[in-house]
């Protein structure tokens, strides 16, 4: 089959490899129909994330038709139309018994990779480095999908494509961030990035009863996407001389309740602690560039909290005694997709919830380079590349 | 091999086959419930008698085990790869360890053994000793459910798939085979020698093992809705001499992290009815395969 391939840092190639097939007895295999680009794989393509190997598979967000089913799969059945959590999850562990899929004990076979640096492994990804397990990613015509049954979910009749890919990683992900800040009805939560994780953090805000969403970042056509599509005031903070002060401004000099982090570790900046991390990031020196959530930490009211949506390493110069002197709570998690994915079908099926605005730009699987070159570089305005694999 | 009926929880009598002679149960089983485990710290720094000890083990190292020990860590009980003729100090109880760095000072290992290369040049001074690599683990399962699935002899096959080829050679008699260096492959027999079903399991190989070893695995009840603590302990004792350098040599298979693993591919295939792998896996490379 056909595949987009890490080859290096900024070396994506669409290559021949093998099919997958069922290798677990509750595995199944897709014929993906669609998926799509997340800032998640922009920190590997960028060198930032170790233990990619030359040749991997990549892509983790993503839908398609069931094809081939695993001998103990219970409930998906051939042909089923389904889309799939990031996230490779057992359902049976502690973890998936407690809602907290992306901590899953039994999904990655690489464990000995993280546990160095986490103390404890996490749960599997598609195509998301070997110490996230080193599964094929879904970039290709076709995937295989481990656990089928609790990370299979069927697709209601009637949407189209683009209405439901996102569920697959975007979607739950600004979902849980909002779920994170506790909101009381009336509650003003700023979020800083509005990519697709950040977009959908500001909808589920309002879906979980905020009064006003403040939606920050520097692209004109995201921001503008922000005001029009999801009804968030904006900041553009390449215009401002200080976020905190305006963030203060609009909120009566309280801050805002909650605060949302969906920029991660390459956040962009205009500062001196910019400058820092960028000299120390590009001599490898550390890992994060942390200027947008050192600012989320900053404008945050007292008492309020901070939701963690950014993919980080392990980053220094982090503010800790100024969460501590504030009192905030801090919320943070790779997404639990499974968890949320029947209320998120249920809110796009009534029409709560489309998120497929998001998709601006569409490619065939042999132009996917060109779709990552310009999700990257924002080309075009684009906030998420499709890719039609088949 | 059959599954263990559960009525008895009285010690088996030894099999007519085994190598030494019979014993009384083995300290590390005790009925106790792992919420007692933090009264351990006095039974865990008594080193145990007629191990190999580390040079200059100093006391302060015994309470920095301790505390972490109760601190709750997830000790690692592997020797260096080459620790096989390093030296080890061997702490009683929970046959808890800490690896010697001979000269280097000593700490509690509360991470993945470390690979050879950063022994330096402290390795050659140290004695032979055997190579004990002990880990924990919480499945969410009760014990008398983890006890039976330990016995099945297929479920063993698969647990231990990753480092050994396991067959049933007779009635609780296994063979393991591992792949050596070279094509040449080391092999025993190990029969049971110690049961209390439900809790305890231990084994030990046979005359005429390439390499002797022993072994036992514990289940104990952990707290609130975790289930039970899963304890495997694995202990290789290479012959001395000249044949005993030919083996450690050899055993530079049995990988640090050859108990956790098994730990792992265990609790998956008990709480989830398979192992996780990305053996076969599409990729650009090795024909289009990999993993
Ligand atoms: N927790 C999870 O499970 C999970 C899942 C998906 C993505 N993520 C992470 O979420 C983050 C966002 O993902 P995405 O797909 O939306 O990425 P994206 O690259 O599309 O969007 C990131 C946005 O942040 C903006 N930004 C950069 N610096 C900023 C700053 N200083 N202030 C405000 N905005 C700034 C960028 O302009 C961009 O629009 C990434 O780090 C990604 O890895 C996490
Ligand atoms: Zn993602
Ligand atoms: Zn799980």
């Amino acid at each position: 089959m056909r595949a987009l391939c890490w080859n290096g840092i900024n070396d994506l190639r669409v290559e021949t490899v093998a099919d997958p097939g069922i290798v677990n007895p509750h595995d199944v295999i897709l014929r993906v129909t669609m998926s799509t680009t997340c800032g998640s794989d922009l920190h590997f393509i960028d060198g930032y994330i170790p233990t990619m190997r030359e040749g991997d598979v990549i892509g983790h967000e993503f839908m398609g038709e069931v094809v081939d089913v695993g001998r103990d799969v219970k409930k998906v059945k051939k042909g089923d139309r389904v889309v799939v959590p990031s996230f490779i999850c057992c359902g049976n562990c502690w973890y998936c018994q407690h809602d907290l899929y992306s901590l899953c004990d039994n999904t990655n076979p690489k464990a000995e990779l993280q546990e160095p640096l986490l103390g404890y492994p996490t749960a599997g990804i598609y195509g998301y480095t070997h110490a996230f397990g080193g599964y094929a990613g879904a970039h290709a015509q076709y995937v295989r999908v481990p656990h089928a049954d609790t990370d299979c979910f069927l697709v209601p009749e009637g949407l189209k494509d683009e209405q439901v890919i996102f569920l697959s990683d975007a979607v739950p992900t600004g979902y849980m961030g909002a779920d994170f800040c506790n909101i009381h009805p009336g509650d003003t939560v700023a979020v800083w990035g509005c990519g697709g994780v950040g977009l959908m953090a500001m909808k589920s805000a309002f879906l979980l009863g905020a009064g006003r969403v403040i939606g920050i970042d520097r692209f004109p056509e995201r921001l503008r996407m922000a005001r029009e599509k999801v009804g968030a005031e904006t900041i553009d903070y390449s215009r401002v001389d200080s976020v905190l002060d305006m963030l203060k401004e609009l909120t009566g000099g309280r801050g805002p309740d909650a605060c949302i982090d969906a920029v991660g570790m390459e956040a962009h900046g205009t500062g001196a602690e910019y400058a820092y991390d960028r000299a120390k990031q590009a001599l490898h020196l550390h890992s994060d560039r942390g200027e947008a959530l050192r600012q989320a930490i900053r404008a945050c009211r007292k008492g309020g909290t901070l939701s963690i949506l950014g993919v980080y390493g392990v980053m220094d110069k982090f503010p800790i005694g100024v969460i501590m002197n504030k009192g905030l709570t801090v919320r943070t998690a790779q997404q639990h997709g499974q968890k949320y994915l029947p209320l998120l079908l249920e809110h796009v099926a009534k029409g709560q919830l489309d998120p497929s605005f998001l998709a601006t730009h569409r490619f065939s699987l042999e132009d996917a380079p060109r779709g990552y070159e310009m999700f990257k570089k924002k080309q075009d305005g684009c906030v998420r590349a499709v890719f039609l694999p088949n | 091999m059959a599954d263990k009926p559960q009525e008895s929880s009285a010690p088996r009598s030894p099999r007519a086959t085994r190598a030494a002679p019979p014993r009384g149960p083995s300290p590390e089983w005790e009925g106790r419930d792992i919420e007692t485990a933090g009264v351990r710290e006095d039974r865990d720094v008594e080193p145990r008698g007629g191990r190999a000890t580390a040079a200059g083990a100093s006391p302060g190292i015994v309470e920095q085990f301790a505390s972490a020990v109760l601190g709750g860590a997830l000790l690692s009980i592997g020797l260096g790869r080459r620790s096989l003729g390093g030296a080890a100090l061997a702490l009683a109880g929970g046959g808890l360890l800490f690896r010697s760095f001979g000269g280097q000072g000593h700490g509690p290992i509360l991470e993945e053994p470390r690979f050879d290369t950063d022994r330096g040049p402290y390795e050659p001074e140290v004695v032979a000793g055997p190579r004990v690599l002990e880990r924990s683990i919480t499945i969410q399962k009760p014990a008398s459910e983890l006890y039976r699935a330990w016995r099945l002899a297929e479920n063993l096959t698969k647990v231990m798939g990753h480092f050994a080829d396991v067959t049933t050679a007779g009635p609780d008699v296994q063979h393991w085979r591992v792949q050596g260096p070279l094509g040449r492959s080391l092999e025993w027999d190990s029969h049971i020698v110690e049961e209390h079903p439900g809790e305890f399991l231990r084994w030990e190989s046979l005359k005429g093992a390439d390499v002797p070893n022993d072994g036992w695995v514990r289940f104990r009840p952990a707290p609130g809705d975790w289930g039970t603590v899963v304890t495997l302990r694995f202990r290789f004792d290479p012959p001395g001499g000249v044949i005993g350098d030919a083996v450690v040599k050899l055993l530079g298979a049995v990988p640090d992290t050859l108990a956790s693993k098994a730990l792992r591919r265990f609790k998956s295939l008990v709480e989830t009815g398979e192992i996780p792998t990305t053996v076969p896996n599409p990729a650009a490379r090795g024909g289009g395969h990999s993993y």
